[in-house]
């Protein structure tokens, strides 16, 4: 009778576990996909990228949430609790949502988190300066920008990380570029538009980098004719959309297209075709685009979809005479970018750089026959001095060591001194990377010919010259 | 029982399961830390303890033997199709309407290519493994004879009067010529290094041999791959075109107007310091285009793109209106599909400067690949039928052959060949193996350097600390489960350390495999990579007179004027059976300048012929050098005392050294014997 009356409490006390367990996972209510987006009152301005006021830091912009299967009901604003919000992105999992928030008129703008089930936030960042743009990357970190003013950087936005507290933040640009609107490639790298700020003001332009930092390099640059005005998104079919603005004619900004395996001759512009005014593009989990439109100034941007085949507006998802809408995001799960590993050591003070030839240039790739001056000498100059001269080999090779998290250019020069090519855009090494490039200003399309450089039978040459040594921890990846 | 009995013995195993549990857990994890080199495996004794069984009960329960269709051939009426089945050591007879399998016709060992005659009545079968050529009579259905060839047969071509076969022997990197009137091989001729794809020029004037394995030369001298030219009629060797910077060209195919031969071929970067995948710092991937004219130039063209990279280029053929090639990547699962009239505008339109320059520019592909035709596991071969209309991919580690059409370039069917339908830990860990998706952009997988799961000849500088420093001659993976530790410097005590986090921050610069796939890529490489039969130097077990007095030497204890030889100093003691190697680490006084201080893990010698160049940079061409050269001052064995012809049979006596699953079986015979 016992074993009987042992048998069933034992049965009874599994169902009711197991039974707890089952119906404690059913207390997740599914969630549709919805459409997340940032709308603003005020008058859009045309972009500046020096002052950002009129695109990243935008008063009064609210983060709202809408149900595609019910574009005329309600919109739910999200960030009730924020003076402005935007800048919104959902978390691989879809459970959660990172944006950028004013909490009152003139507190600076920070990065926040919210769980898209209750709704409750918590900040992530909190600085004195101006942070923007979060992007989540995988293994619980995320990128963003922050403003900073200092001696490498002069005044502008550089990219951090951070973990999802907040914790262990790192600075990963070192350039006087200023950063923007950076997204992530399913590569694991990050999408982002630098454009540099001194000596001279250039071109944004799209430059791609790991999420330490390293092997940061020139991804697209617009046609001589436009600007990058928006971050990059990667579509489930291996291309990269972005809107694009007209230097000379403002107010006729176009939805362009390029292929991640080859961005810098693959240039489409979707829209050429359609009047109207582009201001932000979302991949959709369809293959269909979500974009930002408004028919003329008049108008208010509103949000459509858009087909990416054809070339042509869908239909309207929502409108609104009283909001632009900024940009949007769809909820739901998407796939995780790949993590990649890190080669930095912060315990080291230097990077490794080596050239293969100095002398390969992207005349030589694309068949020009102007004379190339040779040169066997480079220059390699800091923000504020010229931090040493170094006679390159007879190969063209040159192998420096150069002091870590430094921005620094490089330009070519004859025996007399006389500047020949550059000088380069603004490079920096992180601690412990070991970079290389083919040639000054070359094809980027064009891979290292398979020789030993004369240069690395040698022990690299300390940047700054001035430094005979310098005393760093030993790392051996191998 | 009383419940109080039932209660105590109750009580009495839980106390058990926890006093094992805990202290057990804690034991477990130390154990799985210091296996695995890394704190957070899960604690899963299968992984180690079942899906590594090399043999037994255990091991036959879990695997299972799978076909691996590798090469194909179609007849001219298009309804069969002679497919070979690698690891089932078979020729599948395929119905190309029913989608099915007739016939499975057993051959050699390993067999490698199928070829048919012109009347269609006979099929030729290239088995690497046992040194010969199956003929089948396809009225019958069977094989009618076997014919002998030199080491390696691969690659197969019939002359035109379809009274000769040519036999590429991959490993002796010869050509035979067998006389299919008498079965007898008529003449042999040198080849380049490693060679197995062959072709007969449209006019069946000209015989093209490729070579894998480049061409042996010192570490930093310009890498050279042999393509062997033989004039069909005289049957001599005509030309030896060695191909700058390029190897692994597995498979050539004509134009039918035979203006163009095409070849697969792989650029790697070797001598370039390996300091970052990006923009094509590791491989790069394409064809060697050859004008078949006086004078003709040889065009290397990529296929890659700049941010996507093609890896381990296989198969070519072309359709007989010579407008597409269609080449098998088998890294990354695709099909390339080359517009040739656009190869042929581009090398007309372009100065021979900026042809030179396009075998180093990745973004050149897109003026002449067409399409990317996504495949199943591991594609190899590739067959078209004789309209051209549909194109066969052999789906290695699928066990299928993939239809597409020509026209449309979509897949239009499977044809399942019916292999086991369970993908084991195992198989899953050689699809990964032979798969770039866990290397940046694709750009190179476990195959590419270590191709057959051997080596690729090639010395890399791996440029662990500086750069320049501490070359690394590529090691055979063949049978390695049991000879750790790993690496010349033996820092990876495990197959888990090697292929972890540090293979992924150093060498593929992507995520690094999950712990179910580095489960899956550790079973394989343990149980599943079998060294090849020793035919050209041991076949029988039986040694010659050379060997045996090279044995004598080998296991000696003292000199030639009767001194002792130290205990450390001899070549048994640091190189003993079955693997010839006491897993140690060891000081042979060969550290280059540009070595960091370190001893050297003891290679294993079995099969150590074909592992050139030698020693852990790779400074020895030949296994002599090892001593005339580098061994001056007897720290890697006592051999200055020997004369040449001492040193003659040493070497003849590791060149016999063979896996001990050969010397198995020689012993099961041997007692079954006696």
């Amino acid at each position: 009778m016992n074993k009987i009356r042992a048998t069933l409490v034992f049965f009874v006390v599994m169902s009711i576990g197991s039974a707890c367990i089952f119906f404690s996972s059913c207390t997740e209510k599914s969630m549709n996909e919805m459409i997340i987006f940032t709308r603003s009152s005020g008058k859009p301005k045309y972009l500046d990228y020096d002052t950002t006021d009129s695109w990243r830091y935008i008063p009064q912009a609210q983060i709202v949430e809408l149900d595609p299967n019910n574009p005329a009901g309600s919109l739910k604003v999200l960030s009730t609790n924020y003076y402005s919000a935007r800048s919104p992105q959902i978390s691989f999992d879809g459970k959660y949502l990172l944006f950028a928030g004013q909490q009152k008129q003139n507190d600076p703008w920070q990065i926040w988190e919210m769980n898209l089930r209750d709704l409750k936030t918590r900040q992530i960042i909190a600085s004195k300066e101006n942070c923007t743009d979060p992007v989540y990357l995988p293994g619980g970190r995320l990128v963003f920008s922050k403003f900073a003013s200092n001696d490498t950087l002069k005044a502008g936005h550089s990219l951090f990380t951070c973990n999802l507290d907040g914790s262990n933040l790192k600075r990963i640009t070192f350039n006087p570029h200023t950063y923007f609107a950076s997204s992530i490639l399913s590569d694991g790298r990050v999408l982002t538009v630098g454009k540099q700020i001194f000596p001279e003001k250039g071109d944004p332009m799209f430059i791609i980098l790991r999420p330490d930092g390293t092997k940061a390099d020139m991804f697209y640059k617009g046609t001589k004719d436009t600007f990058i005005t928006s971050p990059g998104l990667e579509t489930n079919n291996g291309r990269i959309v972005f809107i694009e603005s007209d230097k000379v004619f403002r107010g006729k900004d176009n939805l362009i297209s390029i292929s991640y395996n080859r961005p810098l001759h693959s240039r489409v512009n979707l829209t050429s075709d359609i009047g109207g005014d582009f201001h932000a593009v979302c991949p959709l989990h369809s293959g269909r685009l979500m974009v930002s439109y408004r028919k003329s100034e008049s108008d208010r941007y509103s949000l459509y979809e858009f087909d990416p085949d054809n070339k042509a507006l869908g239909k309207v998802l929502y409108n609104n005479a009283e909001y632009d809408v900024l940009e949007a995001v769809e909820t739901g799960k998407h796939d995780r970018p790949k993590k990649l590993p890190s080669e930095v050591d912060l315990g080291v003070k230097t990077g490794l750089l080596l050239c293969q030839d100095i002398n390969v240039s992207d005349m030589q790739s694309s068949g020009s026959t102007a004379s190339i001056p040779k040169s066997s000498r480079i220059e390699i100059v800091g923000i504020d001095s010229t931090l040493g001269s170094v006679e390159v080999e007879e190969d063209g090779s040159f192998y420096l060591k150069v002091l870590a998290d430094k921005p620094f250019q490089i330009q070519t020069v004859d025996k007399d001194g006389h500047i020949l090519q550059g000088p380069s855009a603004w490079i920096w090494l992180r601690p412990n990377e070991r970079r290389g490039c083919v040639g000054c200003h070359q094809n980027p399309e064009m891979v290292p010919v398979n020789r030993i450089p004369l240069s690395v039978k040698k022990s690299p040459v300390i940047i700054p010259m001035h430094i005979n040594n310098v005393i760093e921890k030993k790392v051996s990846l191998e | 029982m009383k419940t109080s009995g039932i209660l105590s013995v109750l009580l009495f195993f839980s106390v058990l399961g926890l006093i094992v549990y805990f202290p057990g857990r804690k034991w477990a994890r130390v154990h799985v830390n210091a296996k695995t080199a890394v704190d957070d495996h899960p604690l899963n004794c299968l992984s180690c303890h079942l899906y590594t069984q090399k043999s037994g009960f255990i091991s036959k329960l879990i695997n299972r033997k799978y076909l691996s269709p590798f090469n194909m051939a179609v007849s001219k009426e298009g309804d069969r199709l002679y497919v070979i089945a690698q690891d089932d050591n078979s020729l599948l007879v395929v119905d190309t309407e029913k989608k099915k399998v007739l016939k499975k016709i057993s051959v050699g060992n390993l067999p490698h290519t199928v070829i048919l005659s012109n009347d269609g009545q006979r099929a030729y079968v290239s088995n690497e493994w046992s040194d010969d050529v199956s003929v089948i009579d396809l009225n019958t259905i069977r094989v009618v004879d076997t014919l002998k060839t030199g080491n390696g047969p691969a690659g197969l071509s019939l002359s035109a009067d379809n009274k000769s076969l040519y036999v590429v022997n991959s490993y002796s990197s010869n050509i035979s010529v067998l006389d299919l009137n008498t079965g007898e091989e008529r003449k042999r001729f040198d080849t380049g290094n490693n060679p197995t794809g062959t072709q007969l020029s449209p006019d069946g004037k000209t015989l093209y041999v490729t070579s894998r394995r480049a061409l042996i030369a010192p570490y930093g001298e310009t890498l050279e791959s042999e393509i062997t030219v033989l004039d069909e009629t005289s049957q001599k060797i005509t030309k030896r075109r060695n191909i700058e910077s390029a190897y692994m060209m597995e498979n050539v195919a004509f134009t039918p107007t035979g203006d163009l031969a095409i070849m697969t071929m792989i650029r790697p970067k070797n001598l370039v310091p390996s300091i970052q995948v990006e923009q094509g710092w590791m491989m790069t991937y394409g064809i060697v285009v050859i004008e078949q004219k006086e004078n003709g130039r040889v065009i290397q063209l990529l296929l890659d793109e700049p941010n996507a990279y093609y890896s381990d280029p296989f198969d070519i053929v072309i359709t007989p209106d010579g407008k597409k090639a269609f080449v098998s990547h088998s890294g990354v699962n695709t099909i390339s599909v080359v517009n040739i009239d656009s190869v042929r505008s581009l090398i007309a339109e372009s100065s021979p400067e900026l042809l030179n320059s396009y075998s180093d520019n990745l973004g050149i592909s897109s003026r002449y690949v067409i399409k990317r035709i996504k495949t199943g596991a591991d594609p190899k071969g590739l067959a078209l039928s004789s309209d051209g209309k549909l194109l066969y991919v052999a789906e290695q580690l699928e066990d299928r052959i993939a239809v597409i059409n020509t026209e449309s370039l979509e897949t239009v069917g499977a044809i399942d060949l019916g292999g086991p339908n369970k993908i084991t830990v195992a198989r899953q860990g050689r699809r990964l193996f032979n798969n770039s998706g866990h290397t940046f952009q694709n750009q190179f997988d476990c195959y590419t350097c270590h191709p057959d799961m051997h080596e690729d000849g090639l010395v890399y500088n791996m440029a662990s600390k500086d750069m320049g420093r501490n070359l690394t001659n590529t090691q055979s993976l063949r049978d390695i489960g049991d000879t750790p530790p790993y690496k010349w410097n033996g820092k990876n005590q495990t197959v888990y350390k090697q292929d972890g986090m540090r293979f992924s921050t150093v060498l593929t610069r992507t995520e690094q495999f999950n712990y179910n796939d580095l489960d899956a890529i550790t079973a394989y490489i343990i149980t599943g990579i079998p060294y090849p039969p020793n035919l050209q130097y041991n076949p029988n077990g039986e040694l010659t007179e050379s060997q045996l007095r090279g044995k004598a030497l080998f296991d000696r204890a003292k000199d030639n004027l009767g001194n002792d030889i130290p205990e450390n100093n001899r070549c048994i003691t640091c190189h003993p059976p079955p693997y010839y190697t006491n897993l140690k680490m060891a000081y042979v006084k060969t550290l280059a300048l540009s070595d960091d201080s370190m001893l050297f893990d003891t290679p294993h010698l079995n099969n150590i012929y074909a592992s050139p160049p030698y020693l852990h940079d790779g400074r020895a061409a030949t296994l002599e050098e090892i001593w005339t050269k580098y061994g001056k001052e007897d720290k890697h064995g006592r051999v200055n005392d020997m004369t040449k012809n001492q040193l003659n049979d040493l070497i003849d006596y590791l060149k016999s050294l063979r896996a001990p699953a050969y010397e198995h079986i020689v012993s099961k015979k041997f007692h079954a014997k006696n």
